[in-house]
């Protein structure tokens, strides 16, 4: 069986999480990527790990490992009239461009919509900006936090009101690329479809701010809606929803329902909490939940959290331990799922990554091959694909081209 | 001539509730598909009952900021299974759809009576999607998710954390939007190949296992080295300084509480770094050797955050970053509610959506995060009210007699 994508061609001229990860969802699917790198240093993933012995080495970059399966790379500097001509001659055969060239850079060298649909009209060009192609903050400098900052998540989480002193905390890794990424295979894929329909292809302007204020929950309406703020250092609404600390770790205690309320106190050997009046709803357990917290913390902290989380789950309570790498790569339901997948890698060599997002029936996901060494397909794609001369390869090397 | 919306004319029937499904079948809406939610007034999507509601009271379904968020440009079409007639109903919404999609627990739908394989019979090249906390096999297959849990679960919370301290939440439920936005692209991939080839197919998802889809780095620092990551909050091993900082209070406290306000900055370089100093009127501090390189930025990490808040401490953000980003130092305001509802950017991008909702009025909404340039997509209609769309879909789409719909609504079928 072939993945969804087999019969789609894209070309990817991108950088850290944004378009790597919208380019590897679709990768993953079947999709013929060409990932395009600076030569020389290639793409700054290659730079942050985390490295086999924690020692740094372009080829052995977890990240970079990880962003890249399925994918065929070469080596090309877009900024010079040379490269950029073998740029178009890519862009002529793709089907799709997925880029997060920032759009100074864009600007200065001169990738636009316009000049690339001239060489190929049916091509669709996904560009993922930290704040879109359009508005004031178009041309703003930005990291991943700053955008995951700007998109309104960091502000939700920290310290808490206890330590207002702490501040916003960032979400572990670069999640401003991630879902930068994975909102614009969502509109890629959408304008794919479309051409099917009409033949033709387009621009898409993919906000990372937007893609990151889009999935705020209720959090955002606050405002609108009632001129409140939703911060770290509010009062939880509902509680238990608390994470706690038992014998060898930290448990996500969790209780929305009154049933599962009910449920919890008898596990403790205190149903008669469920009648107590300062513990009578979960609006209430919230507004006591200091003294509450006391109270739970010493029925709790014999268990261990596999305990706890067994016994809880087995009278339908959804608690959740929370997990360490440890607990993940060891536990026994993600390895019956087959979820972890080996893949080796000639440089790095073999080690376990995270596998399908989701599973399908007749379109497998699958890994067909590592992520690329550096400019691993240059001969392949420029000489073999393209007819460049070995002499022409040769020059272009020494000017530094590819 | 105006074109059409890429999904146009794909109808999907749409079982989700509360939040991760919601997220899916809201790109799906974006995208231009006809989106009708199966829903009862028996028992209504909870987050139909949570709040923001306007005015701070909860005075009936359709009035939820939650709700009315992630339904936007979808239909709703009450039925009451517990009436025969309104399986029926479902029965034939299924059979005039491409997408059956919900996010029910492991074997619900099927003892509902649309598993895939009866929906299958209903409609040979269906593409159904189910999206559980843990999947539909495994050991951990019938354990019960909620959104806020499976951000621990996943793993986030360990990682998110400041040095020292114990494991932080992300987001709220980051975990379900996540597995959401997953989704629609799973169900794209699908209707693509279905469209290449007749095919439909089963699509199965762990919200669980989604979410480790986004923190690679964490487990391969696990994979690679057999050791847990050190966690060290907003700080970075490869930027200094790097890290979000206080600038003054919202003048206006909120229900007597006053809201604190912060500015995210990262420099990436030492030259990053110059015009930093340069910006907080310090050129001095360039020399100095304290933070000098990267590596000594990092070795007096406390020494570089506190010489920077003290400058950003009686400032306003927004004159900060306008600082800031005339010498191109990477920063933002740490948006909250307040700010985001008034950022100059998403203002001039058009990104709010205000669209006259029937029971509420105009309450401004988050809208597409993508503008396509020749099939534009566009927020269609508010969020509906509970049952808003029953007679229009049951008449129009499945060839119910208006009197046989009156007759199913006495009965409580369209409940």
């Amino acid at each position: 069986m072939a993945g969804a994508l087999s019969d789609v061609k894209i070309v990817e001229l991108g950088e850290m999480a944004a378009a790597p990860y919208a380019t590897k969802l679709m990768a993953d699917m079947g999709a013929e990527v060409i990932k395009i790198e600076r030569p020389g240093t290639g793409d700054p993933a290659r730079t942050r790990g985390p490295f086999p012995g924690h020692q740094p080495h372009p080829e052995k970059s977890g990240l970079f490992l990880y962003l890249n399966t399925n994918k065929l790379g070469v080596t090309l500097d877009v900024a010079r009239p040379e490269g950029f001509d073998i740029f178009e001659k890519l862009i002529a055969d793709a089907d799709i461009l997925v880029h997060n060239v920032v759009p100074p850079e864009m600007d200065r060298i001169e990738l636009s919509y316009e000049r690339l649909a001239k060489i190929n009209p049916k091509l669709i060009m996904t560009s993922i900006t930290p704040w879109g192609m359009t508005g004031p903050y178009r041309n703003w400098r930005a990291e991943d936090i700053t955008v995951w900052a700007g998109g309104g998540v960091c502000v939700l989480n920290g310290g808490g009101a206890l330590h207002p002193e702490l501040p916003p905390l960032k979400t572990f890794g670069m999640q401003s690329g991630y879902q930068g990424g994975v909102h614009a295979a969502v509109a890629t894929m959408g304008a794919l479809i479309a051409r099917r329909r009409d033949g033709e292809g387009q621009h898409i302007d993919v906000s990372m701010q937007e893609s990151i204020a889009s999935q705020l929950e209720m959090t955002f309406s606050f405002w609108p809606y009632m001129k409140m703020v939703a911060t770290r250092l509010g009062q939880k609404p509902l509680q238990p929803a608390e994470t706690m600390e038992v014998k060898d770790g930290y448990i996500y205690v969790l209780c929305i329902e009154e049933h599962q309320w009910k449920a919890f106190v008898e596990l403790m050997g205190h149903p008669d909490w469920a009648d107590e009046e300062i513990f009578k709803d979960r609006l209430v357990r919230a507004l006591n939940w200091d003294a509450l917290k006391v109270l739970l913390e010493e029925k709790i902290s014999k268990y261990t959290v596999m305990e706890l989380y067994e016994l809880a789950q087995a009278k339908r309570i959804p608690f959740a331990p929370v997990s360490t790498m440890g607990d993940l790569l060891g536990n026994h339901h993600l390895k019956a799922r087959g979820f972890f997948v080996e893949i080796a890698q000639p440089v790095a060599s073999k080690h376990k990554y995270p596998g399908a997002p989701l599973k399908y029936e007749k379109t497998p996901w699958e890994i067909r091959r590592p992520a690329p060494t550096l400019g691993q397909q240059n001969e392949e794609i420029f000489g073999k694909r393209l007819g460049i001369g070995a002499a022409r390869l040769a020059q272009l090397k020494s000017a530094g081209v590819i | 001539m105006a074109k059409k919306a890429p999904l146009e004319g794909i109808r999907v029937t749409d079982f989700t509730w509360v939040w991760a499904g919601p997220y899916c079948t809201l790109q799906l809406a974006h995208l231009g598909a006809e989106v009708i939610r199966i829903e009862t007034t028996t028992r209504p999507c909870v987050t139909r009952m949570l709040p923001p509601w306007p005015d701070g009271v909860f005075q009936g379904l359709n009035r939820s900021g939650y709700f009315n968020q992630y339904n936007q440009g979808k239909k709703s079409l009450t039925l009451n299974f517990k009436h025969p007639e309104a399986k029926e109903a479902a029965r034939r919404l299924i059979a005039k759809s491409d997408i059956v999609i919900n996010n029910f627990a492991a074997g619900v739908l099927e003892r509902m009576g649309f598993g895939y394989e009866e929906c299958k019979k209903l409609r040979p090249d269906v593409i159904m999607a189910t999206l559980s906390g843990y999947g539909d096999s495994g050991p951990y297959r019938d354990y019960i998710a909620y959104g806020p849990a499976q951000v621990p679960l996943s793993g986030l919370s360990s990682l998110t954390r400041y040095k020292d301290w114990p494991p932080m939440h992300a987001g709220f439920s980051y975990a379900d939007p996540n597995a959401g936005v997953h989704a629609a692209f799973a169900l794209l991939t699908a209707l693509y190949h279905r469209s290449r080839t007749g095919q439909g197919q089963y699509i199965e998802m762990s919200q669980w296992e989604c979410a480790m889809d986004v923190l690679a780095e964490g487990l391969l620092e696990y994979t690679m080295n057999g050791v847990e990551p050190v966690a060290d909050g907003n700080r970075d091993p490869q930027m200094a300084p790097h890290g979000n900082f206080k600038c003054l209070d919202w003048p206006e406290p909120v229900m007597g509480v006053v809201i604190d306000r912060w500015v995210s900055i990262a420099c990436a370089d030492d030259a990053e770094w110059g015009r930093l100093v340069d910006a907080m009127g310090q050129p001095a501090l360039v020399n100095d050797p304290r933070f000098a390189t990267l590596a000594a930025r990092k070795a007096n990490e406390d020494e570089l955050e506190k010489i920077i808040q003290d400058w950003t401490l009686p400032q306003k953000v927004e004159d900060v970053v306008a600082r800031l980003q005339a010498a191109n130092v990477a920063s933002a305001p740490v948006a909250d509610s307040h700010s985001l509802s008034e950022d100059p950017n998403l203002l001039a991008r058009n990104y709010f959506v205000r669209k006259q909702h029937a029971e509420i009025g105009v309450y401004p909404h988050c809208g597409i995060p993508w503008r396509l340039s020749a099939t534009p997509t566009e927020v269609r209609a508010t969020a509906p009210c509970i049952g808003q769309h029953t007679d229009e879909v049951m008449t129009g789409i499945l060839g119910y007699s208006a009197d046989e719909v009156k007759k199913l609504r006495e009965k409580g079928a369209l409940d």
